[in-house]
């Protein structure tokens, strides 16, 4: 088995106050997946996804880079973050500058680019966001759907090789979970390893090829997206419910290998039925 | 101040160099104040006007509006710089000689330059100003800081505006002594917030390699020559025309 790009080892963290927030936590990022991580509201998510890019300190456990226990010191956590881009869920959170084209061109300066370099990963984020048109836009005159864009815009112009996202899809209206996941399916067929938390399963179960339950501060399990997320038992014991796809599916007694992944493929999977019942 | 920052933002002029937008504005400034004022004052408010308006595209109200409230403030002092008060013998109030003309000449002079800072506030949005102080030797962490504060205002008065609609909502303003107490407890939530956010910021701004500078990649703005020139030629027309007329009246 190849060393995960990421790997989260008994990680512990207590917050100053001295209440535990992760315990004895265990996750795998591989490069080139796409990785669910999957846990209801205030079960920890965001505390683990900050130390994805070294913003806490796990107080026990360790994380490590292709196989390296990660140093916290300066010059190795620039590096560290340059390879890992995090997302943050409000994307007021991060940004600052005045215009869009300004806040994405953060990133790239601090990597050392130069104004030219800079300006041209400007462009390529604007334009693999699909955003080109609100480059000179003020950023508080954005709507909600359109900074968050811009944010994660402002780490893919960082080309990081692993992009975490905090609940990409929360606040968005369908139109706009529509056009995000079409954005990240092309950041990752152009290599990109993603990793996004959600308390949407049926997001989960359409779009990654591996998912991780979270529940109570610890992973309890991590594995193929259809595999773990048949299992019903324990998606109740982490306060979440199988996907409708999945179940429906199983209701119709679809055989494993063609279980349907999207609404489209389910519908399609229901007519045929439909046409057997009243032919 | 949406407005202004608004139009600030999307009129036709925002993409001219800033400088050609200062020079003007400031000369006009000056001439406003060693020029006899009543003859340069009105030119130079019907130039800026007219600049605004017609050159920027910016909608008259909008004008109108940013000048009204300087204007309230000087036509209520005005009357006072007409009169004297005496205190020699008791106490009287006369027109002090000449001093309906002081008054005059002071609000007249005191509304052209007001015209010329509005002109600029509302063609210029602040944050193209931070290249020039920055080249004028202002200090980095100045020029962040008011960049960074312009940015979060923004941020803050809408948290303030939808805390206020919620706590009206359940009549937190119903009555005086509610209203009071409501705003006491948002100040205290704002504040808070404002804590919250600046920690929150920071491993935002971590994420993407903060480390102590922010620096942003500055627009590219051509300095229009001719532009530039075919202004100040105006600008030195309303100079011309305020002092010949005042020979000629």
């Amino acid at each position: 088995m190849t060393v995960p790009l990421l790997a989260v080892h008994e990680l512990e963290y207590r917050y100053p106050g001295g209440v535990v927030a992760l315990r004895d936590l265990h996750l795998q990022i591989r490069k080139g997946q796409k990785l669910a991580i999957l846990g209801a509201n205030g079960s920890g998510k965001t505390t683990l996804l900050l130390h994805l890019n070294g913003t806490f300190r796990p107080t026990h456990g360790e994380i490590r880079l292709d196989g390296q226990p990660v140093s916290y010191a300066r010059q190795a956590l620039n590096d560290w973050r340059r390879r890992v881009g995090l997302v943050l869920q409000e994307p007021d959170d991060q940004l600052f500058a005045a215009t869009v084209e300004q806040d994405i061109s953060f990133g790239p300066l601090n990597l050392g680019l130069s104004a030219a370099e800079t300006r041209e990963r400007v462009q390529e984020a604007l334009e693999a966001l699909r955003i080109a048109h609100l480059a000179q836009r003020a950023t508080h005159t954005l709507s909600f759907g359109q900074k968050k864009r811009a944010a994660i815009a402002g780490i893919v112009a960082m080309r990081p090789e692993v992009l975490v996202l905090d609940e990409p899809t929360a606040g968005l209206d369908p139109h706009g979970v529509t056009h995000l996941l079409g954005v990240l399916r092309q950041l990752h067929e152009a290599g990109a390893t993603l990793v996004f938390s959600t308390h949407d399963v049926e997001l989960a179960y359409t779009w990654a090829d591996e998912v991780a339950i979270f529940h109570e501060g610890a992973v309890r399990i991590q594995g193929e997206t259809t595999a773990v997320l048949s299992n019903r038992e324990l998606l109740h014991q982490a306060r979440l419910r199988p996907p409708l796809l999945l179940e429906v599916a199983q209701v119709l007694g679809v055989d494993r290998e063609s279980l349907p992944r999207t609404r489209e493929a389910l519908l399609e999977i229901a007519t045929r039925y439909s046409l057997l019942a009243n032919p | 101040m949406r407005a202004i920052d608004h139009h600030a933002w999307t009129n036709r002029w925002r993409d001219r160099h800033p400088l050609e937008k200062l020079l003007p504005a400031f000369t006009l400034l000056l001439l406003t104040l060693f020029l006899p004022p009543l003859t340069t004052g009105p030119l130079v408010l019907i130039g800026m006007a007219l600049a605004t308006v017609w050159g920027a595209g910016v909608p008259v109200r909008a004008f109108v509006s940013v000048m009204t409230i300087p204007a309230a403030f000087l036509l209520a002092g005005a009357p006072f710089l007409a009169i004297s008060v005496n205190f020699v013998d008791g106490f009287s109030v006369q027109l002090a000689p000449a001093g309906g003309w002081l008054a005059l000449e002071t609000t007249v002079r005191a509304l052209a330059a007001v015209s010329c800072l509005a002109f600029l506030t509302l063609t210029t949005p602040l944050t193209d100003w931070a290249p020039l102080l920055r080249r004028l030797g202002t200090p980095a962490s100045v020029v962040e800081l008011m960049l960074l504060m312009y940015r979060l205002i923004f941020v803050f008065a809408e948290r303030a505006l939808t805390g206020q609609q919620a706590q009206a909502a359940r009549l937190g303003y119903a009555r005086f002594d509610r209203s009071l107490h409501s705003t006491g407890l948002l100040a205290g939530n704002l504040f808070q917030r404002a804590l919250d956010r600046a920690q929150r910021l920071e491993r935002g701004l971590a994420a993407r390699g903060y480390t102590g500078e922010l620096r942003v990649l500055t627009p590219e703005r051509p300095l229009s020559w001719p532009h530039l020139a075919t202004v100040m030629t105006l600008v030195g027309g309303i100079g011309l025309l305020g002092g010949l007329l005042r020979e000629w009246l």
